[in-house]
């Protein structure tokens, strides 16, 4: 039963955030523009380059689909909404993102053209640059709850949300995660006006559809795991518990999407060297910080 | 039957088919010739039309053509039009002949008005003749994949049949080539559509395109021994590779495990050491990050260029037709030379036709001039910080000054124009304060000092050259901008004063109109003016005969930088290179051949 309403929530969602998407893009918000823009790529058709690997060109959507959808199963939506409440939870969000990179790649190599397999190779690197940053702050968020259960990370925030208790490590998490779903500024691997789209260049027709619900359906999770993990879940007053995960997950989901506009792309070496020379120390200092606070409350 | 749209897609038009007809009618998206750029100046904005700018052919259903093409675009334009997946359309506005492409389905005048009618009537047919049973074909010579037998180790050895090379008696491998360079071809999956041959990064087709991405030959770079076969992942085949000769990366064939070294084996060394695939990939004439028109090929190296190919006068655009015209007409006709400045060419050649008659306009006339000119450097400028913008992923830069822009441009006199001073100012301070904005772009693009350059590239460097310094800009109290860099940091800083300035120009000149000329008889067989253009500035000398223009020699600016496209992106990696060609804003239409 709880399969059946969170697919149907996490429908729901990605098609609210696919109308985010347009709104943060055009600045017009426009309800049913998802619908038809999925509609018009039903009907066009979904060419395929001419010496692709058609292994690696025809696997890339439906795994990016698959590797968003995957972390959704250990996020709980309010308590007992959740598929599984596997006991290495927080650990299964952090791998089941890595699929994404493998995703991109394979988009990147598959047609066979210079500006994908660019794209491609930009968001390994980017991997290089975020990974750590997706994994350290998980842990520090593990060791307040003591436990890899989403759930119990979500009711550890009972008397204080995580994004106030570590407000380092959400704010690298954040980051990371606008980087796992290449959003602007890191959106390296689509770069519209360097690459012409990057990754996406060669997609038409349904599978850039695909490609396109995946993203979305990435965002989505991902702003869904920042709730979980930094702004306490389903706890809120009056509204019903699933209510304040939509909202929570929502407003995280329509931040990711804006804030890229008002700064220009980041370069590759930046995204790296930033990561590794002040994401990582600010991380472990992060790790520190909540383990004094830890030892002092006890 | 008649086919109601030029590119509908063979398929019945059961009734799911027509909802998602229905569908594509309501989300239009374009791919603009020759850019958005040309559209703007123009005056069309797409966006508040209804229509979203695609920036790949592969995700545009309509083909938009602004304006009248040049020879060079009309192919670029077939190969896009060829890579966009049906249903798909064509709108021309205000374009001429358009051959080779299909008839465009629609046809309207460069106006909003028109171009807002003209997408309804677009949406109408995509509507209802997305799918037809009958879907009319569109295969040109320029698209048309073609094999050709090379010799591995002689490439002037070309056949069209299979055999073996006279010179070593090698077997000729195959190789593809379209439209007597080659493109990336493609099958469409299952259509049966016989056109969707060019392909790939093509998109941005020089029609020379894009095979590039297959056809690299390093012996043409002097590289020795990499053979043709460098292509990275194929050397342990050499000599029996089937269709595979090419330098696309990596052709995706099996192959046995190979260790780094032996696939490096005889490739090109970069600047770094590190040996990486070489892959040549167009960058234009249509790329979203470029001037629309212009044309780069980068050599990529990994994601550094190595080498650029930048050809001159790949528009077909010249200034033959123009060299007997009437002096009447001339000026018009130098207008139409570049659509992204117009009215400083069209000065430039009244100042020079007012020269060879010896006389000077009135003050009231020159006021006048300077608001025009000063007006269209303003709006130039903001519609380099669209372009720039696009190619920096800063959206908002983008959308907001085109928006400007094209207020600027419409405004019907000069308190209009002045009423864009506030939102002029709240741009530029917003850029001033983007965070990153200047790391991003610090000692991109920078040039060698002795660089002979002009205009704001020019006074980026710190150098006060300015065609506007005397005559009437004296008593408008004129000062050039001069800003220290001589980057694309320095550049951008540049034009952002000098918007401002040239708003507050306008204000003081009080028109914006471009007055007609009045010209009278030439006393004189040549005469000669300079003008700075948004991008610089221009030299025009012409000869006269009676009443007719019989010779002409014009200097422009992006002339004079294009040659430096090479000094910006070489050892760059692809954005540095792209934001390095684009801080010189080059305008294709005035690149001379």
């Amino acid at each position: 039963m709880s399969v059946v309403l969170v697919l149907a929530a996490l429908l729901a969602g990605t098609y609210v955030v696919a109308v985010l998407e347009g709104w943060a893009s055009t600045g017009r918000l426009r309800p049913a523009g998802p619908l038809v823009s999925g509609l018009a790529l039903l009907g066009r058709e979904s060419l395929v380059p001419r010496k692709p690997d058609r292994i690696f060109f025809e696997v890339a959507p439906p795994l990016l689909l698959v590797a968003a959808v995957l972390a959704a199963a250990v996020l709980p939506l309010a308590p007992g909404l959740i598929v599984t409440d596997l006991a290495t939870g927080a650990l299964f969000v952090n791998a089941s993102f890595a699929y994404v990179m493998v995703a991109v790649l394979m988009a990147g190599w598959g047609p066979d053209g210079a500006y994908a397999m660019v794209g491609g190779f930009r968001f390994l690197g980017q991997l290089v640059a975020y990974s750590m940053l997706v994994v350290m702050p998980i842990t520090a968020v593990a060791m307040r709850a003591e436990s890899l259960l989403t759930t119990e990370v979500v009711t550890s925030q009972v008397s204080l949300w995580n994004a106030l208790y570590q407000p380092l490590g959400f704010a690298l998490f954040f980051l990371a995660a606008m980087a796992i779903a290449f959003l602007p500024p890191f959106d390296l691997p689509i770069a519209p006006g360097e690459l012409a789209e990057g990754v996406l260049a060669e997609y038409t027709g349904w599978r850039l559809g695909v490609m396109r619900f995946g993203r979305a359906l990435l965002v989505l999770t991902l702003a869904l795991a920042v709730t979980v993990f930094y702004l306490g879940g389903w706890f809120g007053p009056v509204l019903p518990p699933w209510a304040w995960t939509a909202l929570k997950t929502l407003a995280v989901a329509a931040v990711m999407l804006s804030v890229g506009r008002y700064v220009p792309r980041l370069r590759e070496a930046d995204v790296l060297a930033w990561g590794w020379k002040y994401g990582i120390p600010l991380a472990l200092v992060n790790i520190f910080y909540v383990g004094v606070v830890l030892l002092v409350a006890m | 039957m008649t086919i109601p749209l030029s590119g509908s897609r063979e398929a019945r038009p059961f009734p799911l088919r027509r909802l998602a007809a229905w569908a594509a009618a309501r989300d239009l998206a374009a791919f603009i010739v020759p850019g958005p750029d040309v559209a703007r100046t123009c005056g069309i904005d797409l966006d508040a039309a209804g229509v979203r700018v695609a920036q790949t052919p592969r995700h545009a259903g309509v083909l938009v053509l602004v304006g009248e093409l040049p020879r060079g675009l009309k192919k670029a334009a077939a190969v896009a039009y060829a890579q966009m997946p049906r249903p798909r359309a064509i709108l021309a506005v205000g374009a001429g002949d358009v051959s080779p492409l299909p008839e465009p389905d629609v046809w309207v005048t460069a106006s909003q008005r028109e171009l807002a009618a003209g997408v309804e009537e677009l949406r109408r047919l995509f509507a209802e003749g997305a799918f037809a049973t009958e879907a009319a074909g569109f295969d040109i010579e320029e698209i048309r994949m073609e094999t050709e037998y090379v010799c591995p180790m002689h490439p002037e050895v070309t056949s069209d049949e299979p055999g073996s090379c006279p010179k070593c008696g090698m077997d000729l491998i195959p190789r593809e080539s379209a439209g007597g360079a080659g493109h990336e071809g493609h099958d469409d999956a299952g259509h049966g559509d016989t056109d969707h041959d060019a392909s790939d990064p093509g998109v941005l087709v020089s029609h020379e395109g894009h095979g590039s991405n297959d056809e690299m030959d390093y012996q043409d770079m002097g590289h020795e021994g990499g053979g043709e076969d460098s292509g990275g992942h194929e050397h342990a085949e050499r000599g029996e590779h089937e269709g595979h000769d090419e330098m696309d990366h990596g052709g995706h064939e099996d192959m046995g495990f190979m260790s780094m070294v032996e696939m490096t084996q005889g490739t090109p060394r970069s600047s770094d050491g590190l040996q990486m695939e070489w892959t040549g990939a167009p960058f234009g004439p249509l790329f979203p990050g470029l001037p629309g028109g212009l044309s780069l090929t980068f050599t990529l190296d990994g994601d550094t260029v190595a080498n650029v190919t930048a050809p001159r006068g790949a528009l077909g655009w010249d200034l033959d037709g123009l060299e007997t015209a009437p002096a009447r007409d001339f000026p018009d006709l130098l207008a139409l030379l570049d659509p992204l400045s117009p009215t400083a060419y069209r000065l430039l050649a009244l100042q020079a036709l007012e020269d060879a008659a010896n006389t000077v306009a009135d003050e009231r006339t020159t006021l006048e001039r300077v608001g025009a000119l000063e007006r269209e450097r303003a709006a130039s400028h903001l519609g380099w910080f669209s372009g720039f913008g696009r190619l920096l992923g800063y959206s908002w830069l983008e959308a907001r000054a085109g928006q400007i822009q094209l207020a600027l441009l419409r405004a019907a006199d000069a308190e209009e124009v002045a009423r864009q001073e506030t939102e002029v100012g709240k741009l530029v301070r917003r850029v001033y304060r983007t965070p990153m904005l200047a790391r991003r772009l610090k000692g991109l693009g920078t040039l060698p000092d002795t660089a002979e350059t002009s205009g704001p590239v020019a006074r980026a460097a710190g150098l006060a050259k300015d065609a506007r310094s005397g005559g009437i800009y004296r008593t408008l109290d004129f000062e050039p901008v001069v800003r220290e860099g001589n980057d694309a940091v320095a550049r951008l800083w540049t034009r952002l004063a000098e918007v401002e300035q040239s708003l507050k120009l306008v204000r003081k000149a009080g028109a914006v109109c471009f007055p007609q000329g009045m010209l009278t008889s030439p006393l004189r067989s040549t005469g000669s003016a300079t003008v700075e253009t948004p991008r610089g500035a221009a030299t025009l000398r012409v000869k006269l005969q009676g009443d007719v223009v019989s010779a002409t020699e014009l200097t422009t600016p992006s002339s004079l930088h294009h040659q430096f496209i090479g000094a910006v992106a070489e050892e760059r990696e692809v954005a540095d290179a792209l934001l390095g060609v684009a801080s010189l804003d080059l305008s294709p239409w005035g690149v001379a051949r």
